[in-house]
This record gives structure tokens, C-alpha cells and sequence, in this order.
């Protein structure tokens, strides 16, 4: 029987980070991991913030296979006939080291597996772990495939739904309020049309995010990245959101809808759709983060609960690499002491604790709640449309000012309620 | 009982997209052949009855040594590798004397097998060259077979009927799909595969000499399939178009 | 699909929709010897197998005459919205097994 200092269960980038930290320290670990290849599961928006991770992992990033860095970002606002669009650029996110990158997974994944491999990490794919070993309440390994594989600390790395976690009794499964879905097209453009159409030189890229009418007055929102050769465009909806929506809009015709917006349409122009993804995410913030550790057991990652909607931007990975790198910590730490249960492993959560992820699931607890407001998707961005489609119209005849122009879009009433609402952003 | 199994690096099929009729192959996972895997599982029947070694032997790039992996896993005891990034694309002919000459440096080799075709260009070439080149004898569409003393009883399936032949040994065999199903190795078989030893040889070693290819590859591309544009209305006209066509109603 | 006409390569029109059929037919799906996710037996007619058929990215959940919600499971992303929407009492519900399902070439 194979018995390891730690299995990981999932190569994402929780996993591999974990893998890879633990490997570069002489550990025995084993990942598994349910795809034909590491990132064969695994679906991003699209962009990575590397500042906060860079330094646990000084000498990958210099050759790792990312995208484009972000040097424009964008933000619209849609109403259902126009839009009010945001771009910035700034000179320090067109300076070294970037601030950003958009990301294939597939690709990212694999290079990122592949170099835990080369640090002695054993990465067996096609390989579905189905249940936890649990003895006296400690977890002591997997099963996969019939086969009992043991170790001294499994991190459970597995995603969003994280069965080994609910396995291991760490969780229970997770409910709609917690949780939106992502769809996701990939679709091929060449390089030239890219950096053309957004404006960008060699290996520049662009993020935008969009807000309003894409998802219909429910929570959520689109997005689209610029890759090398291809753009990665989404849309981003509440789950529960979605159950109760009265025009029972389904997901897939959102994302048609979003794509045939005339402001999305003339952007993909002669691109082709090369994929087709999907993926429920994480949004329920502080409050809904799972159990971190158990006896012989930590989770790190989306299976964590590690990912984070803050309206303009959306993280997730970042979470991911730095809570397999905390994990790793805590395990390095348990070995040396001989201990594995929750006495010596709920320092990985002191470790979160002090980091940027923990720090910042603590900043921004309120947002969750703050953006659960249907006038952010409906009626303000409607109110902008409206205000600059006046500000800009010249009429046959004379035209109005423009402050009453503007006013008369607003009741008193409606003045209360978005001074009320803009208090509440404040809390952001 | 040493059974050597030619096995050849082919990119994953299933991950292979087209584009303007061309196959995209960047950044697709390779793998090796299906019936390769066949003769594999065959290979290991034979050693797990009569005792022995099971050989795989690959030439291919460099990933090759990832790849060969999948073999060791699957019940291979080791490998015998010759890297070269010019052997993924290399001519049947070439890639038989590159085998060829490494069986030579094996010792005691009873059974040759290979997949009836490889899962890519399905020549189905390389066995019978090798044979040629060893002078061995050499049986195709194996759907079954067994070693009695010093010779190998084989079932051949042909079309319309099934031809039994009894051939002395050392032999090249090449099996069908059909012949079994490759076992899906486990995760300890695949974590000793990467202890099994693994015998890597560059072109240099082997004393052969490379002619030109004799075949040139022209053009690969997929079927292009041009589309009728008929413009129907009802499914009467439907019906009539598709009958003119000759598409129903033969 | 949109005019009958496939929405392919160079296709200038990308406003034409292409249907949800021909987008999952771009994944690569390798197959599984059984379903992963399976309707538990008697609670066809659940109403949250109802919000499956709004909620799934790959509209998997149809409902027949007899008014009893039915899954295909070729097709499926594993996003896990379904799980979400479901829970255990409706639907059985594993990952594929190891190698097989969907494979992201890009994610």
C-alpha cells in the first residue's frame, strides 16, 4: 500500500500551489486529480492578481504561460438600448512587475502541475477520489477507484463543491444564496484584431466588466478578457437569483443575449467560439466560508469558499495559490511536530488569518449583502442611460438645460433611496 | 517469455479541433495508440500465463518519456525508448528500422506485437517492415491468441470467416481492436511506473543508416464537405429535395 | 440553429445565435460507463428539478407530456449548478470517474 506524507485532492491552483510548497520542501505528496490533465476541469473568468501571491512563489512566474497583462480596464454599464462605459489605464499597470494577467486554465494548470513534478510532487490524473479514509474521527486518506491510499494530511483542493470536504463532514452541501454560475465562451480572434479593437500594443490586454441589464436586474454581471489569440467572455448570475427571476430567463440565453449586445457584437467580430464552459463560484463572502481544517484534513481554495464578487472586480485564484501555499505551511509545521490532528492544523487558519486572504474576506464582508440590490443592475444603470442619452442628444428644437435634464429623472424619493444605497457602497 | 510491444506517441484524438481543414495540435495531451494498448494487454496476458518480461518499445520526441508512462503503468515491466523530435512525423520505413535495429540490441525476444494500425495515420505498415527487416515471420488481424511450447497459436479475423495458424516462434504479431479491453491502471500501478527501469537510446546508437523518405506526404486534410444550399419551405419540399438528391426513398 | 445556417469559422455574423447543441459540440467529452448524475426514482416531478431546466449552462433538464423533468447527460460542463439548485433529495450526483467527461482545452 502506497502511503504518502500528503495527498491532494485536485490539481487546480490551490492544489498545485499546496503540491508544489511541499515538494520544494522534501515532502512526499500525492494529487490527484479526476482529468485527463491537470486544468481539464477547471474554468476562470479569466484574470490573475499576481502582487499578492508573487513572493510564495518567486521563481515561477517569470516563465509561467499567462495570457496578456492587464493594462485597461474597463467597466459599462448597461441599459437595455445603451450604455455608459468606463476605461482606465494608468501608467503603473503598464509598468513591471504587471499587476494582472488574463489566464487559460488549461494551459496554466498544466505548466504549473508540471513544475510540482519537476519539484517531486507525484500527479496521477484520471484519477476520481470518492471517499475520505476516516479513523477515529481523523482523516488517514483516500479511496480512489477501489484502491486505499493513506497519508498523514489530505488538503482538499477539489472545488467549489468540495465532496471530500462534505465527505470528511466538514460541510454540508452548499445552498443557491451562496453561489453564482459562470458561462464562459472562448473565442478566437487574432492578434492583431485584439490589440486593434481594444486598443492595446504587443502583449497588452484588456478587462472589462460589465453591469445592468446583461443579467436582467439579478446579481451578477458579464465579463470579458483579452487572452493571446482569444477573447474569454462571460457572465457571471446568482444562482438564487435565478431560480425566483419571473421572465425565467435560463442562463444560456443571458449569455447569447449579452453577446449579441451591439457593443459586444462588433468586438467579436470574424472571432470563432473554440469552448464552451460553465462553473458554479463561491460569492457568499465571510459569512459562508466553509471549515478549514479538520483532524487530518485542510481545505483550501473555491472548496474553501475562497472567492470573492466585489462588483468591479472578481478574485478567486489568487485565494486559491495562497491558501495551498498556507496549507502547505501548516502541514510542513504539523510534520515537524508529529501532530496532525485539529490541535496543530487550525494554524493554517491563524495563517489566513494574518494574510491578505483572510484580511480581505473581513474588509469586504458587507459587499455580499450591499450588492444583493436589484436597483444596482436595474434601475441606475437605466437612470445613466437615460441622463447621457439627454445630455448628448441635440433636438430639432431648442435644448433644455442640463441640470433639470438631469433632474428629472429622480423623485425626491428616489434621491433618499440612492443616497441610501450609495451610505451602504460606502461600507464596501 | 519476452514480449517486446511497439507502441506509438500520438496526440489524444478527442482533443484535436480543426481549423481552415487543418488539425490543431498545440498544446494537445499526447497519448498512445488505442490498439496499441490492445497488444499491450495481450502482451501481459501472455507474460501473466507463461512467466516472463513484457518490453514496451517507442520512438518519438522527447515527451515520449512521459508518455511511455501510460505503458509501464498499464503492465509493461520496462522500456525501451529512441528519442528524436524528428520520429513523431517519420515515414513507416524509417520508424521500422529504428525499431528494428533496438529489438536487435534486446536479448531474446519471442513475440513482436503491434496494434493492426497506429491511431493516427492507420498505415498499418511498421509490423510487417519490421518483420521484413528481422527476417520473422510475421501474422495480422490477431483476434486472439496463445503460445503452446515454441510456437504461437493465433486466430486471425477476416472478413467473412476466422483463419487459425500455428507459427514457430520469435514472431511479429499484429492484433485488432476486438482482441481484448486495456485495463485502466491504478494509482499505485501508475505511481511504480515511474520506478520501472526505462532504457533511452538517440538515433546514434543504432547503426542504421536514414535514406530519404520514399513516401512524401502531399496534403492531409479533412473531407471538405460542400453544402447543397437549398433553401426548402415545408416538408413536402423537404421530402421531394432529399429524394431527388437520392438521400431517401433509394 | 438561426436561418439553418451553421455559424462557422470566419462566420462574419456573430450576432447569428449559435444553439446550445452546436456550443457544447466544441468541448471535448469523453464518454463514462454510467450517468453521473442521475434523478433519484419518483421525484420527477420535483419543482426544483424545474429550476434545473432555467439554471443549467448546458440545458441538460427537459420535462416530457407527462410533465416529469428528465436529464441527458452528454453535454454536461460539471459546473455543479444543479447540485446547488437540487440538493441531495433530488438528484444522485457524482463527478464522472477518472478521464472521463468534459476536458477543457482552455478553461
Amino acid at each position: 500500500m502506497e502511503k504518502f506524507d500528503v495527498i491532494v485532492v485536485g490539481a487546480g491552483l490551490a492544489g498545485l500551489a499546496a503540491a508544489y510548497t511541499l515538494a520544494c520542501e522534501g515532502l512526499e505528496v500525492l494529487v490527484l486529480e479526476r482529468g485527463d490533465y491537470a486544468g481539464a476541469k477547471n474554468v476562470t473568468g479569466g484574470r490573475l492578481y499576481v502582487n499578492p501571491v508573487r513572493e510564495f512563489f518567486p521563481d515561477l512566474w517569470a516563465k509561467a504561460p499567462l495570457e496578456r497583462f492587464i493594462a485597461n480596464e474597463g467597466f459599462t454599464m448597461m441599459a437595455a438600448e445603451r450604455s455608459l462605459s468606463i476605461n482606465y489605464y494608468g501608467n503603473e499597470l503598464a509598468d513591471e512587475p504587471y499587476q494582472s494577467y488574463s489566464v487559460l486554465r488549461a494551459k496554466f494548470d498544466r505548466w504549473l502541475a508540471k513544475q510540482a513534478q519537476r519539484k517531486g510532487a507525484a500527479v496521477v490524473t484520471r484519477s476520481r477520489v470518492d471517499d475520505v479514509i476516516m479513523e477515529a474521527g481523523q482523516v488517514k486518506g483516500v479511496w480512489a477507484a477501489g484502491e486505499e491510499l493513506r497519508s498523514d494530511v489530505v488538503i482538499a483542493c477539489d472545488g467549489v463543491l468540495s465532496l471530500t470536504a462534505e465527505k470528511a463532514g466538514l460541510r454540508s452541501p452548499g445552498i443557491p444564496e451562496n453561489y453564482a454560475v459562470g458561462l464562459k465562451e472562448v473565442i478566437e480572434l487574432a492578434p492583431e484584431l485584439i490589440e486593434a479593437r481594444f486598443g492595446l500594443e504587443g502583449n497588452e490586454g484588456a478587462a472589462h466588466m460589465f453591469m445592468g441589464e446583461v443579467t436582467k436586474g439579478m446579481f451578477g454581471g458579464g465579463f470579458l478578457y483579452t487572452n493571446q489569440a482569444s477573447l474569454s467572455l462571460g457572465i457571471v448570475v446568482s444562482i438564487k437569483d435565478m431560480m425566483e427571476n419571473e421572465a425565467s430567463l435560463g442562463a444560456p440565453v443571458l449569455l447569447d443575449n449579452f453577446k449579441q449586445r451591439p457593443e459586444i457584437a462588433r468586438l467579436l467580430k470574424g472571432g470563432e467560439t473554440v469552448e464552451y464552459s460553465a462553473h458554479v463560484i463561491p460569492e457568499g463572502g465571510y459569512k459562508a466560508l466553509g471549515k478549514l481544517y479538520g483532524d487530518g484534513i485542510l481545505v483550501a481554495g473555491d472548496a474553501a469558499g475562497l472567492s470573492m464578487n466585489i462588483g468591479v472586480t472578481v478574485r478567486g485564484m489568487e485565494y486559491a495559490l495562497a491558501s495551498g501555499y498556507y496549507a502547505a505551511r501548516t502541514v510542513m509545521q504539523a510534520k515537524e511536530l508529529g501532530d496532525f490532528s485539529v490541535a496543530t492544523l487550525k494554524h493554517y487558519e491563524l495563517l489566513l488569518k494574518d494574510s491578505f486572504v483572510l484580511k480581505d474576506f473581513a474588509s469586504f464582508k458587507e459587499t455580499p449583502r450591499v450588492l444583493d440590490n436589484p436597483r444596482f443592475f436595474t434601475t441606475y444603470p437605466e437612470m445613466l442611460g437615460d441622463m447621457m442619452k439627454d445630455i448628448y442628444a441635440v433636438p430639432g428644437g431648442a435644448k433644455n438645460r442640463l441640470y433639470p435634464t438631469i433632474k428629472k429623472y429622480m423623485t425626491l424619493r428616489e434621491m433618499w433611496q440612492m443616497a441610501g444605497d450609495v451610505r451602504q457602497v460606502m461600507k464596501i | 517469455m519476452n514480449i517486446v510491444v511497439a507502441m506509438k506517441q500520438i496526440p489524444d484524438l478527442h482533443q484535436i479541433r480543426m481549423r481552415d481543414r487543418q488539425p490543431v495540435l498545440d498544446d494537445v495531451p499526447l497519448t498512445l495508440g488505442n490498439i496499441d494498448k490492445n497488444a499491450l494487454e495481450a502482451a501481459v496476458h501472455l507474460r501473466d500465463t507463461h512467466g516472463g518480461k513484457v518490453i514496451a518499445l517507442s520512438a518519438g520526441s522527447e515527451e515520449l518519456e512521459d508518455t511511455i508512462k501510460e505503458a509501464l503503468a498499464a503492465g509493461a515491466d520496462e522500456a525501451f525508448m529512441i528519442l528524436d523530435d524528428s520520429l513523431d512525423n517519420a515515414d513507416s520505413s524509417v520508424i521500422a528500422a529504428v525499431l528494428a535495429a533496438t529489438i536487435r540490441k534486446i536479448n531474446d525476444v519471442d513475440i513482436i506485437l503491434f496494434g493492426e494500425g497506429s491511431g493516427d495515420n492507420y498505415s498499418g505498415q511498421v509490423g510487417s517492415r519490421v518483420a521484413g527487416i528481422l527476417g520473422l515471420p510475421q501474422v495480422g488481424y490477431a483476434s486472439s491468441m496463445e503460445v503452446q511450447g515454441n510456437s504461437a497459436i493465433v486466430t486471425r479475423s477476416l472478413e467473412d470467416g476466422e483463419e487459425i495458424l500455428e507459427v514457430e516462434l520469435p514472431v511479429v504479431i499484429a492484433v485488432m481492436a476486438d482482441i481484448n479491453e486495456p485495463r485502466i491502471p491504478s494509482v499505485s500501478q501508475i505511481l511504480k511506473a515511474g520506478r520501472k527501469p526505462q532504457e533511452v537510446l538517440e538515433l546514434d546508437d543504432l547503426a542504421i543508416e536514414i535514406l530519404e523518405e520514399p513516401v512524401v506526404t502531399e496534403s492531409n486534410l479533412a473531407p471538405e464537405t460542400p453544402r447543397k444550399q437549398v433553401v426548402v419551405k415545408s416538408v413536402d419540399e423537404l421530402i421531394a429535395v432529399l429524394r431527388t438528391e437520392g438521400v431517401i426513398g433509394r | 440553429m438561426a436561418n439553418g445556417r451553421g455559424c462557422q469559422a470566419g462566420d462574419e455574423d456573430m450576432n447569428e445565435v449559435m444553439g446550445l447543441k452546436a456550443k457544447l459540440g466544441l468541448d471535448v467529452f469523453k464518454p463514462d460507463k454510467e450517468p453521473h448524475i442521475m434523478i433519484k426514482p419518483g421525484m420527477e416531478k420535483d419543482p426544483r428539478l424545474k429550476k434545473a431546466m432555467l439554471v443549467c449552462p448546458a440545458g441538460l433538464y427537459s420535462e416530457n407530456e407527462k410533465g416529469e423533468v428528465e436529464l441527458t447527460i452528454d453535454g454536461c460542463l460539471e459546473c455543479g449548478t444543479c447540485r446547488m439548485v437540487c440538493g441531495a433529495e433530488v438528484l444522485d450526483w457524482e463527478y464522472p470517474s477518472g478521464g472521463a467527461g468534459v476536458q477543457f482545452r482552455f478553461g
